[in-house]
């Protein structure tokens, strides 16, 4: 994996895991956002284009629901984005 | 509008019968009450506010209660709620606050100060608690928050609920014992805790079990244990319910908010996801939305059946969903039924319209993207917004509208123009002012009835306001003063703001080109305009203005008289001064300071400084500095004063007024007088003055400078001239202040040109100026020739006994200070080794052995050296050396 360098002043996509399995309902409070639901019962949150001000407006949403937030992960711009909110990309 | 306050933001939730009673948590709090700050942050649904509202209420303390939204993340609405909700607690509290933050110029610094004192005066327990904390991010408001812990009196408490850490220094609160804090970990609740949620409140039959394993799933969450609690009331088989809930990996709200709406009767599932859109409820608000009747019975069913909904105030007339619960709500509606969205806000605006809550109207009329609408509302209360100067709320609004329905309206585009100009961005500010001009000579645009007819008369005038004031930003003269003038031109007599902007920086310009009269005119009738508006720090700053002009027509009276009005003006009213009064206090020592009295002086530096940074206006760090600069000089300290005009540099700040005396300029003009002639001479080639160039007022005081340089270099020739023509012009347009410095010049040019009598001429013209207002460090700050000048005046002159009064005062500080005498006799060789020599670490017989000479030689180089240097130490001689960089 080449190595991803988030700037304050860019944008970069990030990946969000969180704890247990967001319905598709909440994809519009996710807006433009992908969520994959993975086998070990988290939820993969690719934002495929933040900056830093966006980054933490969303973790604030996560926060406001009470979702445990297991990781945050810049994504390496080669990394495709899946198109499908469901399944595991794996 | 932002002078509205919701009274069901400061009302503290009254707790439910029959909670959970939390001994443990209770401890900690009383152990808080002792402490200065409690802060209690968890994630949402952890019971923060009903633990905080349920210990409140048994209490004896005074209770402030303030609950905060994302409106309040701006410093003065923040302070008038947090004055609000004192005054809630206490009638003594928080009153001269609420009317310090009144519009149209919120006093936030005057408003704390007076909270603080409020609190000090209180002879009783007080507890403010700022609910939802984490609503607030913006750093000026958690600094000011800091400043506040800091001082307060130990009888009164802060308690804090919060999503997120607040940006205060919780470090150094912890570290000084000072902070309690509560945690998601201690609100979680324990299995006993939720036995008796469960079992006790929630008034289910669950055994040790079952409880244990909710408990273990949820990981005592409590917003997830109520969602359970209400998925198994009145169902047969709890244990089934538990077993497919640990079954299950998703998201544990989604699935109990899932399983709680699937378990109600369609017309309360109906009513909770279309009054989902609703931030407070009230029976006749959710009839409107829901377009139906029976709403209080709806309310009461739903509050008496622990639905998540919180009673705002005694009466239960207004209440809210648990936020979490909400945002459950508005993620089903928007997944059902999305089309419905529009037709909901619409009806909620239209409520809130009729209501008198305009902000909120406008606010569900964005969020139903009815564009139009939020327009049509937002029109009528941009003037409300001139006066209270809330232009983020305004600029928000605006900017959430389509560019379009801006354009297409000229008062809305006015109102960007004038919101972002007030918020330091330029750009597209010329583009929005040209669109608003033109849509008001074109014919209304189709969709709306365009402007009233009272706005049509007022637009124009406040549009060449701001014309005039972007012309000032970009450095455009002529234009700011064409667009001034047709401003006063077009402008209504009561359009105070209008009026008062565009004469003030009419005035401005005039400075700028040197018309001092027309100026000062001008400037003192935009003062005159915004003090009819009530824009009265705006008055208070205006004096230096209005002094600094008198300055330079030589009125050093009515310069005071100024000073004088600003502070009056400032003081004006309970409380700590308005911001500015330190500034009056500075420009009045720099008069002192012309008139020598430099103990008056010093008084008033420290009377300013003593009201604090925060009391002075932006520009008083660097004018403050470069005050006790001169004064220093004033006083003999050079080493002090170049180190104050650095610092004046560093800290510089300009404004819309123009920089007439330039800070290198100045130091330009000590280095001279101190024979520091090549750094002096690299001040002149980058400030890129030549003794050829055009006389234009904003640069006369560098030209005199230049003068002076010149004449320091031996360059009469060149500077005769230079000086000539300045003492025309300045003479000629009523510069009188820069007319004396350079008369002044002028007559130390003839003396060193052996013109005598010219010379005396000179100074006898300077004196006719100088004499009526009391000026005298101008001369006394020059050096051993001004005394020779002196006398001349003093036995030839026209005005004798002025030049002798000055005389005097050279006398004394002549023989104190004889800097100049070093400069015209300079060391020898020899004398220049001791000085070294001296600067060691080395005694009298160690320099002597150095030197290869007898003691008794050294004796007599040091007296010689002492004498050029006119020092009578060995400390003062090294110190005076470096000042003269002869080291």
């Amino acid at each position: 994996m080449n190595d991803p360098k988030p700037r304050l002043g860019g944008t970069s996509g990030y990946e969000i895991r969180t704890q247990g399995r967001i319905s598709d309902r909440w994809s519009h409070w996710f807006e433009g956002m992908t969520l994959v639901h993975e086998d070990d019962g988290t939820t993969l949150i690719r934002c495929p284009d933040l900056d830093q001000a966006a980054l933490h407006g969303f973790l604030a949403r996560v926060r406001d629901l009470g979702l445990p937030l297991i990781s945050v992960t810049p994504m390496s711009s080669s990394e495709p984005t899946p198109g499908s909110s469901q399944g595991s990309p794996r | 509008m932002s002078g509205y306050l919701l009274e069901t933001k400061l009302h503290a939730p009254k707790p439910r019968p029959r909670v959970v009673q939390r001994a443990r948590l209770g401890e900690r709090l009383a152990r808080g009450a002792s402490s200065k700050v409690t802060l209690v942050s968890a994630p949402p649904g952890f019971g923060k506010s009903t633990l905080v509202a349920e210990w409140l209420g048994q209490q004896t303390a005074a209770v402030a209660w303030l609950s905060l939204d994302a409106d309040d993340n701006d410093p003065a609405r923040f302070w008038r709620y947090v004055a609000a909700a004192l005054q809630t607690a206490h009638p003594e509290l928080g009153l001269d606050a609420a009317r310090a933050l009144e519009p149209p110029e919120p006093q936030i610094d005057q408003a704390i100060h007076s909270v603080l004192n409020d609190l000090a005066n209180l002879e009783r327990d007080v507890v403010l608690v700022l609910d939802d904390f984490h609503m607030i991010d913006r750093r000026d408001i958690g600094d000011e928050l800091a400043y506040v812990i800091d001082r307060l009196p130990a009888h009164a408490h802060l308690v804090m609920t919060t999503r997120a850490d607040p940006t205060l220094p919780l470090a150094r609160l912890r570290a000084r014992g000072e902070l309690v804090e509560i945690r998601a970990a201690d609100l979680r609740f324990t299995e006993a805790e939720a036995w008796a949620y469960l079992n006790g409140t929630m008034g289910l039959d669950l055994g040790g079990a079952d409880v244990g394993t909710l408990e273990a799933l949820t990981e005592g969450w409590i917003a997830a244990l109520q969602l359970a609690a209400l998925s198994m009331q009145g169902r047969a088989d709890p244990a089934s319910f538990i077993a497919s809930f640990a079954g299950d990996d998703r998201y544990v709200v989604d699935y109990l908010a899932d399983e709680v709406l699937a378990r109600q009767p369609p017309d309360v599932r109906r009513f909770l996801l279309q009054t989902s859109i609703l931030d407070r409820l009230t029976a006749s608000l959710c009839d409107a939305v829901t377009g139906g009747g029976g709403s209080r019975a709806m309310l009461e069913r739903l509050d008496r059946g622990n639905l998540f909904l919180l009673p705002l105030d005694d009466q239960r007339r207004w209440y809210r969903y648990h936020n979490l619960f909400a945002d459950v709500l508005r993620t089903h509606l928007l997944a059902e039924d999305p089309d419905s969205l529009p037709a909901l806000h619409r009806r909620a605006s239209d409520w809130f319209e009729r209501d008198g809550d305009r902000s909120e109207a406008i606010r569900h009329a964005l969020a139903g993207s009815d564009f139009i609408r939020a327009a049509d509302l937002i029109e009528p209360a941009i003037a409300d917004f001139g006066r209270t100067r809330d232009e983020v709320t305004l600029r928000r609004w605006l900017e959430a509208l389509p560019d379009a329905v801006v354009r297409a309206r000229p008062q809305l585009a006015t109102a960007l123009a004038g919101a972002l100009m007030q918020t330091g961005m330029l750009a597209g500010v010329a583009d929005l002012i040209a669109t608003a001009e033109a849509a008001l000579e074109g014919p209304a645009a189709a969709t709306h009835a365009g402007p009233s007819e009272s706005e049509r008369v007022r637009l124009p005038g406040h549009l060449a306001m701001l014309r005039a004031g972007y012309s000032r930003i970009t450095g455009d003269l002529p234009n700011t003063i064409a667009h001034a003038q047709r401003a006063l031109s077009v402008a209504a007599r009561d359009d105070h703001l209008s009026r008062g902007g565009a004469a003030s920086l009419l005035g401005l310009a005039r400075w700028e080109t040197g018309d001092l009269d027309q100026a000062h005119r001008s400037f003192a009738a935009g003062m005159a305009s915004l003090e009819a508006g009530g824009y009265r720090s705006d008055v208070v700053g205006g004096q230096v203005t209005l002094a600094d002009i008198r300055i330079a027509q030589g009125r050093l009276g009515d310069a005071v008289d100024a000073y004088r009005r600003g502070l009056d003006l400032a003081v004006e009213g309970a409380g700590p001064p308005l911001r500015g009064a330190a500034d009056m206090h500075v420009g009045m020592s720099g008069v002192l300071r012309e008139r020598n009295d430099l103990v008056g002086a010093r008084e008033h530096l420290a009377a300013g400084r003593a009201l604090g940074e925060a009391n002075g206006l932006p520009k008083n760090p660097y004018r403050s500095r470069l005050a006790e600069a001169r004064l220093c000089q004033a006083e003999g300290d050079l080493r002090l004063a170049f180190d104050l005009l650095d610092d004046a540099e560093r800290v510089f700040f300009a404004d819309f007024s123009p920089m007439v005396e330039p800070i290198p300029a100045v130091r330009a003009r000590l280095l001279i007088a101190h024979g520091r002639l090549a750094p002096a001479r690299e001040w002149a080639d980058r400030a890129r003055v030549g003794a050829t160039d055009d006389i234009s007022y904003v640069r006369q005081f560098e030209h005199v400078t230049l003068a002076r340089l010149l004449l320091a270099e031996g360059r009469v020739d060149e500077a005769v001239p230079l000086i000539d023509r300045l003492v025309a012009a300045a003479q000629d347009r009523g510069w009188v202040g820069a007319a004396i410095d350079a008369l002044i010049v002028q007559a130390l040019a003839r003396q060193a040109g052996g013109d005598l009598t010219g010379a005396v001429g000179s100074m006898d013209a300077a004196f006719e100026f100088a004499a009526p207002e009391g000026y005298a460090r101008v001369f006394l700050d020059e050096g051993p020739a001004m005394a020779q000048l002196l006398t001349l005046a003093s036995k030839r002159g026209t005005l004798p006994s002025y030049a002798g009064e000055l005389l005097r005062a050279t006398g004394p500080r002549a023989a104190r200070t004889p800097a100049r005498r070093g400069l015209m006799e300079s060391l020898s060789e020899r004398e220049l080794e001791v000085l070294r020599l001296l600067r060691s670490d080395l005694d009298g017989p160690a320099i002597a052995n150095e030197l290869v000479v007898s003691l008794n030689t050294l004796r007599t180089h040091t007296k010689n050296i002492y004498g050029k240097l006119g020092v009578s130490s060995r400390r003062a001689a090294v110190r005076r050396a470096e000042e003269l960089d002869l080291l």
